[in-house]
């Protein structure tokens, strides 16, 4: 059945296109921003691509979550990426705070938030 | 393979877009947390119930609020400095 | 460089990384069928190891637990640096609320604040629930922590600034913040006096499927729940002071100095 056949593979090629459109739809919009909270937005989305990149490494078809409790231990996706994600999910909210803070000090010496009247690269 | 993992997929990254290209910050965060809800849908179908929860509680509360919080902020400081007759800001 | 040329820049990156992204993506392996040999060695021993039913906490805090320090000192340094931003241009005065002019403020509605209320207790609930049956099912210091920050933020809904903030007393916050992330450290260093490897598990291991199976684990796991739990409290409590300004009238100023 080759259209089937066909479906099966792009379905399986999805997971991958899916983690680089969101890295190059986020820096795209990154280089065009024209106001830092929109910018740090995008970092997020590019952020989530991580995500998406390793929990999808880490699926294994047909298997269950790595959680024993009410099935006996055996098959089960990767819980060592799972690990890896939660801290980032954590952790990258945190840091995403940093950067605003940072972005309202930048408004209150400076006035605005356009990467474009800022220009540090032209001094 | 189910249908539903690969629209999950789709899902992301219509969203994910939607948050890179709503170029007003407003709106961004509205969007923000759409995406946050449709990752914490994905992870929970990859098996992932423990990143879910984190991502549901980060992602939809508490990312939008702090950037809601930073807009409001800029937007008053901005409203404050124009008061004060100092150089007008860039437009809203 | 101007924002035309940026572009072109990164349409021609893009242009050169294409093709090697297409022969990575062809050559992974299918999605659904990745080898996972580390995965599968800790889903295979994790619990009969570490009698932890919940194989994501046990990488977590115990076969990787090094890693978690590291991220639990990223929390802790994004945390102060933060606060350490916004307190610098503050500091002690009298608070109202910032107003845009012409934006009337309404005052929330009955309905919002009987939700706010039920559901703020609640998640704050069921934010402890989740941190503390890390061990057993999905759960964990993580997600707790952040869950209950997500409750407080209801219970901001429902009791507006002024009551939310005389139960968010900043100082308590930064404790539990930091003694959290203190918490696990001093673990590793339990370790290391009973003369093992740091963060290796000293504790009785308990009973599979007990809620207070783990040993060491759960004093991470509190740890972090605290940790995370204080460092998001601390951040909304920074940030929504942000949206405050002085009050007016001068005089009560030079009273305060």
């Amino acid at each position: 059945m080759p259209v089937g056949q066909a479906l099966d593979h792009a379905t399986s090629l999805l997971p991958w296109c899916v983690s680089a459109w969101l890295l190059g739809v986020g820096l795209y919009a990154i280089l065009t921003s024209r106001h830092f909270v929109h910018l740090i937005g995008c970092l997020s989305v590019v952020q989530s691509s991580t995500y998406v990149l390793l929990l999808a490494a880490g699926y294994r078809k047909g298997a269950q979550a790595p959680i024993f409790y009410s099935h006996p231990p055996g098959i089960a996706v990767d819980p060592v990426l799972q690990a890896l994600v939660l801290t980032d999910v954590v952790i990258g909210a945190t840091v995403t705070a940093l950067l605003l803070a940072l972005v309202l000090q930048l408004h209150k010496r400076r006035g605005t938030l356009d990467p474009e009247r800022l220009r540090p690269m032209r001094r | 393979m189910s249908v539903l993992i690969p629209l999950l997929f789709l899902l992301v990254a219509v969203t994910g877009t939607g948050v890179a290209l709503s170029r007003v910050p407003r709106r961004q965060v509205m969007a923000m947390a759409a995406n946050g809800m449709a990752l914490a849908l994905l992870f929970m179908a990859l098996q992932a119930p423990d990143v879910a929860f984190a991502e549901i509680a980060v992602g939809t509360a508490a990312l939008p609020l702090l950037f809601l919080v930073v807009l409001a902020s800029v937007r008053a400081d901005k409203a404050a400095k124009a008061e004060d007759g100092a150089a007008a800001g860039d437009p809203p | 460089m101007s924002p035309r040329v940026r572009v072109l820049l990164f349409a021609l990156a893009v242009l050169c990384l294409a093709p090697a992204f297409a022969h990575v993506a062809l050559h992974l392996p299918r999605f659904g069928a990745h080898p996972l040999p580390y995965g599968d060695a800790i889903n295979a021993a994790g619990t009969r190891e570490r009698h932890v039913t919940n194989m994501v906490s046990a990488v977590n805090f115990d076969y990787r637990g090094f890693d978690t320090l590291g991220e639990e000192f990223m929390l802790l340094g994004a945390v102060t640096g933060t606060a350490t931003l916004l307190r610098g241009t503050r500091g002690e005065r009298k608070e109202v609320p910032q107003q845009v002019p012409g934006r009337p403020v309404r005052a929330r509605s009955d309905a919002v604040v009987l939700v706010a209320r039920l559901m703020g207790t609640t998640t704050v609930l069921f934010g402890v629930y989740v941190a503390l049956h890390a061990m057993t099912t999905p759960g964990g210091g993580f997600q707790g922590g952040v869950i209950v920050s997500s409750g407080l933020l209801l219970v901001f809904l429902a009791e507006g600034y002024r009551g939310w903030r005389r139960a968010m007393r900043s100082e308590i916050l930064d404790a539990c913040e930091g003694s959290g992330a203190t918490l696990y450290a001093l673990c590793g260093f339990a370790s290391m006096l009973a003369g093992l490897p740091f963060l290796q598990n000293i504790l009785p291991l308990g009973k599979v499927k007990d809620l207070f199976a783990g040993g060491l684990m759960l004093v991470e796991n509190a740890g972090v729940a605290f940790a995370v739990a204080g460092g998001f409290a601390v951040l909304f409590l920074e940030f929504l002071e942000e949206t405050r300004v002085e009050a007016d009238g001068d005089d009560e100023e030079e009273k305060e100095a």
